[in-house]
């Protein structure tokens, strides 16, 4: 336990010092964040409706697929898991605690949007700040989970890239950050409901901003609870120590498998 | 000083259809530095592995310090320390956390005194990014010494570094030895094997064709040793002519250079020539075959000369 608690401890700190962890924990969203609010506002006025659990869910994705998958590829590459396994490092440890630890920044770059979201642009308030935190816990567990795969599947830096890409645009352009869920065409709508980030926005409004005769998202509950479930188990199951090129990872394609939850919340519709 | 602390019998390693390791065995006794000498693709590699525990043998047994390394390796961590070829550190990670990391989790109190003795005190807050090859590998000894591991694997240690810090690596494993510990070496750096192992393996396509210390296994070799003489009126080489039992070879940079089988004998023989020639002697070498020769010498007869001896 001393030894975990050790890890996470160097791990929380190199959210700081790594240059890539600092920009894609802070420095990007933070920035976006204020360039996206200072002009959508003037634009749109009911951006300030969903402003603060937008930009929250996009600092989230950012954490999780453009900074967890690769640095998780690059240390399998670079022989950096051959020495934590030689010395006795659990897998579990080197899977769990970069989620934790990335967890506890998510958590303040979360405070400084909802801080600077309420009082530099009037975007709405959580009304239940609880709930609020629940949402947001939940929807990085999920966005967490897909990394935790995506880092594990990937063959190489350049895959793991790609593949974060492919999850990463689809969910700023469709999963209601920046245009609200209930304006999209039906069928985009629904499709919709295949990214996490629909179903986090649509757990934001429902525990953070909770309105009197609007029925519970149970389905979207359940796709993230699921989806981070499925993620966690899929990642330990699919995890290598090192990069062989000449025996490539045969479990890699049952990473497909995160999606599923996803898929179900789609079939039944949300 | 007897006692056996690494056994492989039969020790046999497949990928696919391909078998890189054909059934050898070899043990290492307590205290020793031995060295696992051979061409890429030759088994070290696997060999060193398995017996580190991140490979399964397909054939035969392992034993480490009375551990098999396959079915216990959480009981193996704490008695081996590995150097891998190709591993690393987190980039971001200095000198004092990699060793405190490393210490925590081997649950032992945390080894500064190494940082000191490995020369890495400057350094200690430098993130690993940032040091040298050098520095690295120093670091990475340390590393894997600070839980005072009675087997020590050292794979390529000193691929390429630069002069100094080679010299500073073999100064270190020395001392490792002195302590006690015992070390497995792979390497392709015959002058390397030579200078610090007690015994060495040659492996060639998954076998292990000569095996004994540098000096025995260099003494078995055809080839012969070399003496170079240079005198000041170069007699020798107006003669050119064999000495007792000295064959002479060449003339190079006013020496002449003889070969022989009995090189007492053969010196003897040339001071007497140069006495009676009132020819004074300059200077005079004598150079026995390296490891490296007796290596090349295996090697290209393709190891058709008797395993396992």
């Amino acid at each position: 336990m001393k030894a975990f608690i050790h890890h996470l401890a160097y791990d929380f700190k190199t959210g700081i010092r790594d240059r890539t962890k600092l920009l894609m924990f802070y420095l990007f969203p933070l920035a976006f964040f204020f360039a996206v609010s200072s002009f959508m506002t003037q634009i749109n006025p009911f951006f300030k409706d969903t402003m603060i659990p937008a930009m929250v869910l996009f600092a989230v994705m950012s954490a999780c697929l453009l900074s967890l998958p690769g640095t998780l590829v690059t240390a399998r590459e670079s022989g950096v898991f051959r020495s934590f396994r030689i010395n006795g490092v659990p897998a579990a440890s080197i899977l769990s605690i970069p989620v934790i630890s990335a967890a506890a920044h998510m958590a303040v770059a979360a405070v400084i949007i909802g801080f600077a979201g309420t009082l530099v642009f009037k975007g709405a308030a959580p009304a239940n700040v609880l709930g609020f935190a629940a949402a947001a816990l939940l929807s990085y567990l999920a966005y967490a989970g897909f990394g935790l795969v995506l880092g594990t599947a990937a063959g190489n830096a350049n895959a793991s890239i790609l593949l974060a890409q492919a999850v990463y645009i689809p969910s700023i352009l469709l999963g209601g950050l920046m245009v609200p869920l209930s304006v999209l065409p039906d069928a985009f709508r629904r499709a919709a409901l295949i990214l996490p980030s629909s179903h986090g926005m649509i757990l934001f409004q429902a525990l953070g901003y909770p309105a009197a005769g609007k029925a519970f998202p149970w389905v979207s509950l359940a796709a993230l609870g699921g989806g981070a479930v499925v993620s966690f188990f899929l990642s330990a199951w699919i995890f290598q120590w090192d990069t062989r090129a000449s025996r490539p990872n045969r479990k890699a394609f049952a990473a497909l498998l995160a999606l599923v939850p996803y898929a179900l919340a789609v079939a039944v519709g949300g | 000083m007897n006692d056996v602390l690494v056994s492989v019998r039969r020790f046999r390693k497949r990928y696919g259809r391909f078998e890189a390791v054909k059934g050898i065995s070899f043990e290492v006794r307590r205290g020793e530095i031995f060295a696992l000498l051979g061409p890429n693709g030759a088994g070290k590699t696997s060999t060193l592995e398995s017996l580190e525990g991140l490979r399964k043998p397909d054939g035969g047994e392992l034993s480490v310090a009375g551990v098999d390394p396959s079915r216990r390796p959480r009981r193996l961590k704490n008695l081996i320390g590995v150097q891998l070829q190709a591993s690393a550190l987190p980039q971001a990670m200095t000198v004092e956390e990699a060793m405190t990391f490393f210490c925590t989790y081997h649950g032992v109190a945390v080894r500064r005194d190494l940082i000191e003795r490995f020369g890495l005190a400057e350094k200690r807050r430098t993130q690993y990014s940032k040091l040298s090859t050098g520095l690295q590998r120093r670091l990475n000894l340390a590393l894997a010494a600070a839980h005072e591991p009675p087997v020590l694997f050292l794979d390529e240690p000193t691929a390429g570094l630069d002069v100094q810090s080679r010299a500073e690596m073999h100064a270190v494993t020395a001392e490792l030895k002195k302590s006690g510990t015992t070390v497995i070496l792979a390497t392709h750096d015959m002058a390397e094997a030579e200078k610090l192992a007690d015994r060495a393996a040659i492996l060639l396509n998954g076998a292990i064709v000569a095996l004994g210390s540098p000096r025995a296994l260099t003494a078995r070799g055809s080839r012969r040793t070399k003496i170079s003489v240079l005198s000041e009126r170069a007699s020798l080489l107006a003669d050119r002519s064999d000495v007792g039992e000295a064959r002479f070879q060449s003339a190079a940079d006013d020496y002449a250079i003889y070969t022989s089988a009995t090189p007492g004998p053969a010196v003897t023989a040339i001071l007497a020539f140069l006495e009676r020639a009132g020819d004074p002697l300059v200077d005079l070498r004598v150079e026995r075959p390296s490891l490296e020769e007796r290596f090349l010498e295996i090697t290209s007869s393709n190891g058709n000369e008797g395993g396992n001896s």
